[in-house]
C-alpha cells in the first residue's frame, strides 16, 4: 500500500499572508539587511482574530473579556496592535506585565496568570490588574502584600483543577497549577479572612487538552463553583476558561491523512522511512504492530480557535444536560477567555536563507541559516512545509529535503522529517515558515554558540503597498506618512 | 430450551439468506449471520466468554476487577458476565463516542474511566501515551484487576475458529462459503472465521472493511487504527477495503427497513461493504456462488449517532404552538416592558432559565419554568388564563420575546417580555433575591 508522490503539507495561507508572501524583493531586502533567521510580524492579521472571537461572543449572547495570551509572541508591535482592539492581554511574567501596561493596556483589560513572584504581584496589585490565583498561599502571600503596602484592594480570580465528572470518570493529566476543587471551601475561607485585601471576581480553569469533555466537566464545576460563592454571599459574575483552542495549520485534510497513514507504514517497515533516522514521532513497532502514540499537534484541525469555542458552549453540559453557553447565560456569567495561538493565526513568518543544498546521499540534505530553536516546529509537533519564496518563476519539480540547522551538533534538525518544497532549492534561497507567530517564533530562539537570535520586523499596509519597521519601533498611528 | 445460566445461550446464530429482490445480486446467495441474536446483543459475547472464562475462578478469589479497554459491546457482555459473578466491572476508553452505549453501561454497574485528549501544548518529553500507561497498571502483578485485554488476547480469535466459523459451514450444508466480508474491530471475529472457513477450503476470499480514516463508525476502526491492534494481520485478507459511516446508515437502513433485522451501524456497513464489493462481481460469475456477511449487533443502542447523522430520519411535523413557526416581524412586535416597570408588574414573573440559576438568584415573587418546559407546555395551550398578566424574563430578553410573541399568538392579551432580560434588571442594580 506504499505511494510513492511527494507527502505534501502545505500551510494554509490567507490572503495577507500571501500577499506579503508575494513581495519576493521585499523579504529578500530584508532579510539581506537584517539577517537570517528574520521573524516579521503582521499586526494588521489581528483584529480579524480578535473579531471572529467575539462573533462568537455575540452568537451566544454573552459578554466578557478575550486575553490575548502575551506568551504565545514577545512582539511589541502584535502587543501594541492588540491594545487598539477591545481585547485584553493575559500576562504571566513581571517583564511581561510592565510590556503589555507600556503598549497602553490599562489595569482593567489585563489579567496576572501562572506562577507569581513578588515583585510580580506587587505591580498587579499596584496598578489594580486582576490576579488569576494559583494556589491557597498565593491568596495569602497577596493579601499579606496588600496589607503591609496599604495597597488598594486587588480583584482576584481563583484558578480550580481536578473536577470531577457525574457517572464517568474522566482522567486528565496531572497539572501542577490550580487548587483542587475539593478545597473550595478552604478558598472562600482565606478569601473570608483576607475580604479587606482580596475581592473575589470569579473562578477560572485551564486545561491542556484538545479534549471538549474534560472541558465541559472543569466549566461546570466552575458554575458549581461560582453558585457556592453566590451562596455564601459573594457575588460573582465572571469565570475564566484560559485557552487552548487550537490552530488549523494546514490547507488540505486529505494531505494531512495521507502523511500519518504513511508515517504509521513507515514505522511498520512496509514503505521507505520518511523521517531522520526513522524517527516515529512517538509510533514505534512492536513485533508488526503499532504501539505508542502520535505525539503530534493535530495540524490539521477543521473546528478550532473561534469555532472550537463555539462548539464548547454549543457542548451539553454533562450534569445538567444544557447546553453551556445557556448555562452561562442564565447564571449571568461573563465568560473570559485567555485565547494565545488562535489569536495570532496568520500573524507572522520566519524567514531563513539556504546556505548549502547537499546531495551525494539518496536524501537531498539543506541547510540553512537558522537553527531548530528559531522556529520550534518540531519541538511542538507540528508539521507543516515552509514555503519556497519565489518558486513560482521556477518550474515546478516538487522536492523532498532534510533541514539542517547552523549549530554543531547532530541533533539541529530544524525538521526530522523529509519536508516538500514545490521546487529544488538553491543556495541563496529563502524559505519562508508560515503562520509561526503563534509560540514557535521567540518562544525558544537562543544565543547558543553566539548564533544571533532572529530580528523581529512588523509588516505594515502603507496605502496598497507592504512598508515595515523594526518590531520595537511599531506603533498604531496610522497615516504616518500623510500627516506629517 | 433449558440452561442453568444465561452464557450458555450464546452462539449457534442463525445464518438467514437475505431476499434478492433487496440487495440485487443475481448469482451470489447473500447470507447475514444473525450476531445480533446473542443474549447480551452483539458478537462480542462469545469472545467475552472465551476471554473471562480462564480468568474467572482467580478473580472471585482475589475479589480482583475485570477490566477492559472497551467503548461498547465488549464492556457491554463483560459487565454481565462479571455481574453474574459478583464481580465488578471496569471499562477504560478513549472517547465514550454513543451516549446510549454509556448509560446502559452505567446501569450494568460497570465503572467508566475516559483517558485524557491530547494536549494542546505538546510536551516532546513524555513519549508515553494514556494508554499505554494504563496497559500497564493493569497487567502488574497484584494490580487487584483482571485483564482480558480484546485487542491482543488469542482467545478473542478462538471464540470465531471454533464458534462462528464452524456454525456457518455447518449451516452451509458443510461447504465454506465462496466470500466472507467482515468490518474489522478488534480483528477477533474476521481472523477466527476466516482461519475456521480457510480449514475448510483455502480458497475463501475475506474481505476486510475498515472507516475512512476521519470517520467515525462504532465498532470498526480506521484504515491507521486497525495497526495497533495486536490480534490484525494483513494477511488475514485479501482485500482491505474502506467504508463510510454514510455508507454503513445506508445498510442498516436496508436491513432494518427491507430484511427484518435490527442491526447496528456495523451490520449496516458489512452489508453495503458486501453488496458493493459482489455487484462487480456478480456480472462476471458464471456459477451460483454463497457469500456471509455478519450482523455484528442491534440498532437500539444507536439512535443518537443515527440523530446526529440523519436527522431528517426522524423529522416529525413542527408542533402546534411552536416558537420555530414565528416571523421575525412577531418577535419583533413582542410587547415589552423596561426594569422600571417591570419591578411594579402586578401578574405572574415567569423566569425561563435553568433551575440552578434561578435557585441562585431571581426576581422576588418570580416562577421558574426552564424553557424547554414552557415550550411543551404551551404545545398543550395555554397554561394559565387570559386574564392574568404574565411577565416573561431570560437572559438578555430574547426568549423572552418569542414566547411573549408566542402567547399573543395563542390569544393571550396582557403579556410582557422584560426588555434586556435578568441581566439589564442585575445591571440596573435592581434586587434579586436567592431562597
Amino acid at each position: 500500500m506504499t505511494d510513492s508522490r511527494p507527502l505534501e503539507l502545505v500551510p494554509r495561507i490567507e490572503p495577507i499572508l500571501q500577499s506579503v508572501l508575494a513581495e519576493n524583493a521585499l523579504l529578500r531586502q530584508l532579510a539581506d539587511g537584517l539577517g537570517s533567521p528574520l521573524n516579521i510580524v503582521l499586526p494588521g492579521a489581528l483584529a480579524a482574530n480578535v473579531e471572529s472571537f467575539r462573533a462568537v461572543y455575540r452568537a451566544h449572547r454573552l459578554r466578557g473579556h478575550i486575553y490575548f495570551a502575551h506568551k504565545a509572541n514577545r512582539s511589541a508591535a502584535l502587543l501594541r496592535q492588540l491594545a487598539t482592539t477591545d481585547a485584553g492581554v493575559d500576562v504571566a511574567s513581571l517583564a511581561e506585565l510592565q510590556h503589555a501596561l507600556g503598549a497602553g493596556f490599562t489595569p482593567d483589560r489585563v489579567i496576572a496568570t501562572g506562577p507569581k513572584n513578588r515583585e510580580f504581584l506587587w505591580l498587579a496589585a499596584r496598578t489594580g490588574v486582576l490576579v488569576n490565583a494559583d494556589s491557597l498561599d498565593e491568596l495569602s502571600e497577596l493579601a499579606a502584600l496588600v496589607a503591609i503596602n496599604r495597597l488598594p484592594r486587588v480583584r482576584v480570580m481563583v484558578r480550580l483543577a481536578g473536577f470531577a465528572a457525574p457517572g464517568v470518570q474522566l482522567i486528565s493529566r496531572r497539572s501542577r497549577f490550580g487548587v483542587p476543587f475539593d478545597q473550595l471551601t478552604e478558598v472562600l475561607g482565606r478569601l473570608d479572612k483576607h475580604a479587606e485585601q482580596l475581592e473575589l471576581v470569579g473562578v477560572a480553569y485551564h486545561l491542556d487538552t484538545i479534549g471538549l469533555p474534560e472541558k465541559a466537566v472543569a466549566l461546570e464545576g466552575c458554575l458549581a463553583a461560582l453558585d457556592e460563592c453566590r451562596n455564601r454571599g459573594v457575588p460573582v459574575w465572571s469565570v475564566d476558561i484560559g485557552g487552548g483552542f487550537g490552530v488549523n495549520y494546514l490547507a488540505e485534510a486529505g494531505q494531512w491523512e495521507r502523511y500519518t497513514s504513511e508515517l504509521a507504514q513507515a514505522v511498520l517497515g512496509r514503505r521507505p522511512p520518511m523521517t531522520w533516522n526513522g524517527h516515529g514521532y512517538g509510533l514505534r513497532n512492536e513485533a508488526g504492530t503499532l504501539r505508542g502514540a502520535l505525539g503530534l499537534y493535530p495540524a490539521y484541525r477543521p473546528v478550532s480557535g473561534p469555532g472550537y469555542l463555539d462548539q464548547l458552549l454549543t457542548t451539553l453540559a454533562p450534569a445538567q444536560r444544557r447546553p453551556l453557553g445557556e448555562l452561562l447565560l442564565d447564571s449571568m456569567i461573563d465568560l473570559d477567555i485567555e485565547p494565545g495561538r488562535a489569536l495570532l493565526d496568520q500573524c507572522g513568518l520566519v524567514l531563513a536563507r539556504v546556505l548549502e543544498v547537499r546531495t551525494g546521499s539518496a536524501d537531498l540534505l539543506v541547510r540553512l541559516e537558522m537553527n531548530a530553536r528559531d522556529v520550534s516546529l518540531e519541538e511542538h509537533g507540528v508539521l507543516m512545509d515552509p514555503v519556497l519564496v519565489g518558486a513560482g518563476d521556477r518550474p515546478p519539480e516538487p522536492t523532498e529535503v532534510f533541514l539542517l540547522g547552523n549549530l554543531c551538533l547532530e541533533s539541529d534538525l530544524i525538521t526530522r522529517r523529509k519536508v516538500t518544497l514545490p521546487a529544488r532549492p538553491r543556495p541563496g534561497d529563502l524559505l519562508a515558515f508560515v503562520n509561526t507567530a503563534g509560540y514557535f517564533m521567540d518562544f525558544s530562539a537562543t544565543r547558543a554558540l553566539h548564533q544571533p537570535i532572529g530580528r523581529k520586523v512588523a509588516l505594515f499596509r502603507d496605502g496598497d503597498r507592504w512598508s515595515w519597521c523594526l518590531d520595537e519601533q511599531y506603533w498604531p498611528v496610522h497615516e504616518r506618512t500623510e500627516a506629517a | 430450551m433449558r440452561y442453568d445460566d444465561m452464557t450458555e445461550a450464546i452462539g449457534n446464530t442463525p445464518l438467514v439468506r437475505l431476499d434478492p429482490a433487496v440487495h440485487g445480486l443475481v448469482n451470489i446467495d447473500l447470507y447475514a449471520k444473525m450476531e445480533l441474536l446473542n443474549p447480551f446483543g452483539s458478537v462480542k459475547d462469545r469472545a467475552a466468554l472465551q476471554m473471562i472464562r480462564p480468568l474467572l475462578a482467580g478473580a472471585a478469589a482475589r475479589g480482583d476487577t475485570v477490566v477492559e479497554l472497551s467503548s461498547g459491546n465488549t464492556a457491554k457482555a463483560l459487565a454481565l458476565i462479571a455481574g453474574m459473578h459478583g464481580l465488578p466491572f471496569k471499562s477504560v476508553t478513549n472517547r465514550m463516542k454513543v451516549p446510549e452505549i454509556k448509560d446502559l453501561l452505567l446501569l450494568l454497574g460497570a465503572e467508566l474511566d475516559e483517558l485524557p485528549g491530547q494536549a494542546e501544548c505538546l510536551d516532546p518529553t513524555d513519549t508515553e501515551d494514556p494508554l499505554s500507561r494504563m496497559h500497564r497498571t493493569l497487567s502488574d502483578n497484584g494490580s487487584g484487576y483482571v485483564h482480558t485485554d480484546q485487542y491482543f488476547n488469542e482467545r478473542n480469535v478462538e471464540a470465531h475458529l471454533h464458534g462462528t466459523g464452524p456454525e456457518i459451514v455447518k449451516d452451509l450444508d458443510g461447504r465454506a462459503p465462496d466470500y466472507f466480508v467482515a468490518c474489522v474491530g478488534t480483528a477477533g471475529s474476521s481472523t477466527g472465521v476466516a482461519r475456521a472457513l480457510r480449514q475448510h477450503d483455502p480458497d475463501v476470499r475475506v474481505i476486510g472493511l475498515v472507516a475512512a480514516k476521519s470517520d467515525f463508525i462504532p465498532g470498526i476502526r480506521t484504515i491507521d487504527e486497525v495497526h495497533e491492534v495486536g490480534l490484525f494481520d494483513p494477511g488475514v485478507y485479501d482485500t482491505l477495503e474502506t467504508i463510510t459511516s454514510d455508507d454503513a446508515i445506508d445498510g442498516l437502513l436496508t436491513l432494518v427497513r427491507r430484511c427484518g433485522t435490527p442491526a447496528g451501524p456495523t451490520g449496516g456497513g458489512a452489508y453495503q461493504g458486501a453488496v458493493r464489493h459482489l455487484r462487480a462481481l456478480d456480472a462476471t460469475l458464471t456459477s451460483r456462488k454463497t457469500a456471509v456477511f455478519i450482523v455484528c449487533d442491534r440498532v437500539e443502542s444507536y439512535l443518537s449517532y443515527l440523530r446526529d447523522r440523519r436527522p431528517a430520519l426522524f423529522g416529525r411535523p413542527p408542533a402546534t404552538n411552536d416558537v420555530r413557526v414565528l416571523t421575525a416581524d412577531e418577535i419583533a412586535a413582542a410587547p415589552t416592558v423596561d426594569v422600571e416597570e417591570a419591578s411594579r408588574w402586578p401578574g405572574l414573573v415567569i423566569d425561563l432559565r435553568n433551575p440552578h440559576a434561578y435557585r441562585a438568584l431571581h426576581i422576588d415573587g418570580s416562577i421558574n419554568i426552564v424553557d424547554e418546559l414552557f415550550a411543551e407546555l404551551l404545545h398543550g395551550g395555554l397554561p394559565f388564563g387570559r386574564r392574568q398578566p404574565v411577565l416573561l424574563v431570560c437572559p438578555v430578553g430574547e426568549k423572552s420575546a418569542r414566547y411573549a410573541a408566542l402567547l399573543l399568538r395563542m390569544g393571550h392579551p396582557e403579556v410582557r417580555s422584560l426588555a434586556g432580560g435578568v441581566i439589564a434588571w442585575r445591571d440596573a442594580g435592581a434586587r434579586l433575591v436567592r431562597d
